[in-house]
């Protein structure tokens, strides 16, 4: 059994992989996903100065061997002997590929508190950009976003025409000057698209410098079907949602393991 | 008289030491006080908003809680936030004495400028020019050292930013300081100068980092840190026979052109693999990140840092990340 845990700011993501002998014949057999603060309160047992995950009482507990890989911000506490761990564009970079089957693209992670935009070549990280030091237009701008206006990510990442124009990307002024807007009149629809047009408007940029014909969509920002919509009208790229978007980094977690 | 003066950048200390006077970096006094951190909280209660520089509010603490009376202050060639802590320091009963260098780079303007501190301090030529040569002593041992940095493993990326910082005040005693310098250079002499080719090597740009561990973090992921750009600008690294010509070479107070063309060139001759730019939160040398994304042709980590301490989560998963491409890299193009 091969696991990938990617400890995120917003969520952590675990897969495990059966254990086989060619890449081609293994199998993701299992895939969970925790609240980061119910799982630090959880499944995060003390071992003397040490914090490390329960695997048991996430239920690996009788699989052996286990070889575990981890990525993300938690990624030292994984910690159990045998845990490996690797940085977060190279756990992504990989799931990216083994998911698409691309080698040259650009892969776009929007997650919880970052934004990362990858360029890869013959399946390899030719550069990189994250975002700044501000959070502005991550996952949980538009978490807060999706709240004010009563609706869920998928609801909310449906809408991509007649945007309302939002001047902040602010997790925190964005949600005043949202209901600003609808006590204004503004429709629901209007208003996610205008909330999905300060996402692009923020990562525009960052794509601009590691362009290529196809975009990569992954994280939590993968469920904001708009984006692809916008995306592919602005930089007249073919863009693919992955399969596992939020799972992406776990699963090249896993891959590495298994390698 | 205190003999002591602040200086809030690089000037041309060599007047300073031929008028006897002892200058006190304030930049590297803040960095090395006990909590640096306070240090910014207490300036932004004293009014300093939040979204301006700490550098500039840790300069204005340091000034206040000293026993320095005078300060010399870069109101050109530098931010314009110096030009607000300038008055604000007025204001709190600090002789300032303002030094600007000319946009323009015209050499009878920046020879101007010295002559005015010059008159202020009560000097002339030809004492500066003595205190030159003895200050251009220990400049060229810092220049040997920052040589060794690059050709060699000898000399960490850390130990090259603090000798380097420290040639801005010469730590208020250049006897003192040749001292440390030369423990440092006996230490070094007669070792191989060996090179692990594995490492990646990484250039850091922009301002000094205001966190205390980048480099220690860089290298302890088995990375090299050999170019501290701006660091070494602070120590004058072109041999000339005179302070005119010598704050003429000086990159940093004049046009980003100068300092791309410094960079690009120490890229080649350090064997630079990536670029780590350090920008400063509410500065404007981070817009000038688009110039050297344009016109260096490597990899550039550009990392913004607001208050002093360690480095925090979301950078160093930045760095690892980076150094991790680079290795790859090396390890795929030999």
């Amino acid at each position: 059994m091969f696991i990938g845990i990617d400890l995120g700011s917003r969520s952590v993501k675990i897969v495990s992989i059966s254990s086989i002998p060619s890449a081609e014949e293994m199998e993701i057999t299992t895939m969970k996903t925790f609240d980061t603060a119910v799982f630090y309160r959880g499944y995060i047992k003390r071992e003397g100065e040490r914090i490390m995950v329960d695997y048991k009482k996430i239920g690996f507990s009788d699989m052996d061997p286990l070889r575990i890989v981890a990525t993300g911000y938690g990624r030292n506490a994984a910690g159990i002997n045998g845990t490996d761990v690797i940085p977060e564009i190279k756990a992504h970079t990989r799931g990216a590929v083994y998911q698409t089957g691309f080698r040259d693209f650009t892969l776009l992670d929007i997650g919880g508190q970052d934004v990362k935009v990858i360029l890869v070549r013959d399946g390899r990280i030719e550069d990189f950009t994250m975002n700044d030091k501000c959070a502005a237009s991550c996952g949980r701008y538009l978490e807060n976003m999706a709240t004010v206006l009563g609706v869920d990510i998928e609801e909310l990442g449906r809408h991509h025409t007649d945007p309302v124009e939002l001047d902040s990307t602010c997790a925190v002024f964005g949600e005043s000057e949202l209901i600003g807007k609808m006590t204004g009149g503004a429709l629901i629809e209007r208003l996610c698209a205008g909330v999905n047009l300060t996402i692009l408007k923020r990562i525009m940029p960052m794509l601009n410098k590691h362009r290529s014909e196809k975009v990569v969509l992954a994280g939590g920002g993968g469920r904001i079907y708009a984006l692809q919509i916008m995306l592919e009208e602005r930089l007249c790229a073919k863009v693919v949602t992955l399969k596992y978007p939020q799972y992406n980094g776990a699963i090249g977690c896993g891959l590495y393991a298994v390698s | 008289m205190n003999q002591q003066i602040g200086i809030t950048s690089t000037i041309p200390i060599e007047i300073l030491y031929a008028a006897g006077r002892i200058p006190v970096d304030l930049n590297n006094n803040f960095m090395t006080d006990k909590d640096p951190y306070s240090l910014v909280d207490s300036a932004e209660m004293d009014g300093f908003p939040r979204n301006s520089c700490a550098w500039i509010k840790g300069l204005y603490s340091v000034a206040v809680r000293s026993g320095i009376s005078e300060i010399i202050a870069v109101t050109e060639g530098d931010c314009s936030q110096n030009h607000s802590l300038m008055e604000v320091l007025r204001s709190r009963g600090k002789r300032v004495i303002p030094f600007a260098y000319p946009s323009s780079k015209d050499p009878n303007l920046l020879k101007l400028e010295m002559e005015r501190l010059m008159d202020r301090l009560g000097v002339g030529w030809a004492d500066v020019s003595r205190a030159k040569e003895r200050i251009d002593q220990i400049r060229r041992k810092i220049r040997y050292i920052d040589e060794i940095t690059w050709r060699s493993d000898l000399v960490s990326g850390e130990d090259n930013h603090i000798f380097l910082i420290n040639t801005t005040d010469m730590l208020g005693d250049p006897d003192r300081f040749e001292r440390k310098v030369d423990i440092v250079l006996n230490t070094i002499s007669n070792k191989p100068h060996l090179t692990d080719q594995r490492r990646p090597r990484i250039g850091f740009i922009g301002i000094p980092p205001i966190v205390s561990d980048m480099h220690r973090f860089t290298e302890g992921l088995g990375a090299r840190v050999v170019f501290n750009e701006v660091q070494r600008q602070f120590s004058m690294p072109y041999e000339t026979d005179g302070l005119v010509e010598q704050y003429l070479m000086y990159t940093y107070p004049y046009d980003i052109l100068d300092r791309i063309n410094d960079i690009k060139a120490e890229v080649l001759r350090r064997r630079i693999d990536g670029i780590i730019h350090y920008v400063q939160s509410f500065c404007h040398h981070q817009i000038e990140d688009i110039l050297f994304r344009r016109d260096i042709d490597k990899s550039i980590l550009t990392l913004e840092f607001d208050r002093p301490g360690p480095l925090d989560e979301r950078s160093k998963i930045r760095i690892e990340g980076f150094i991790d491409m680079l290795r790859d890299r090396k390890g795929l193009r030999g």
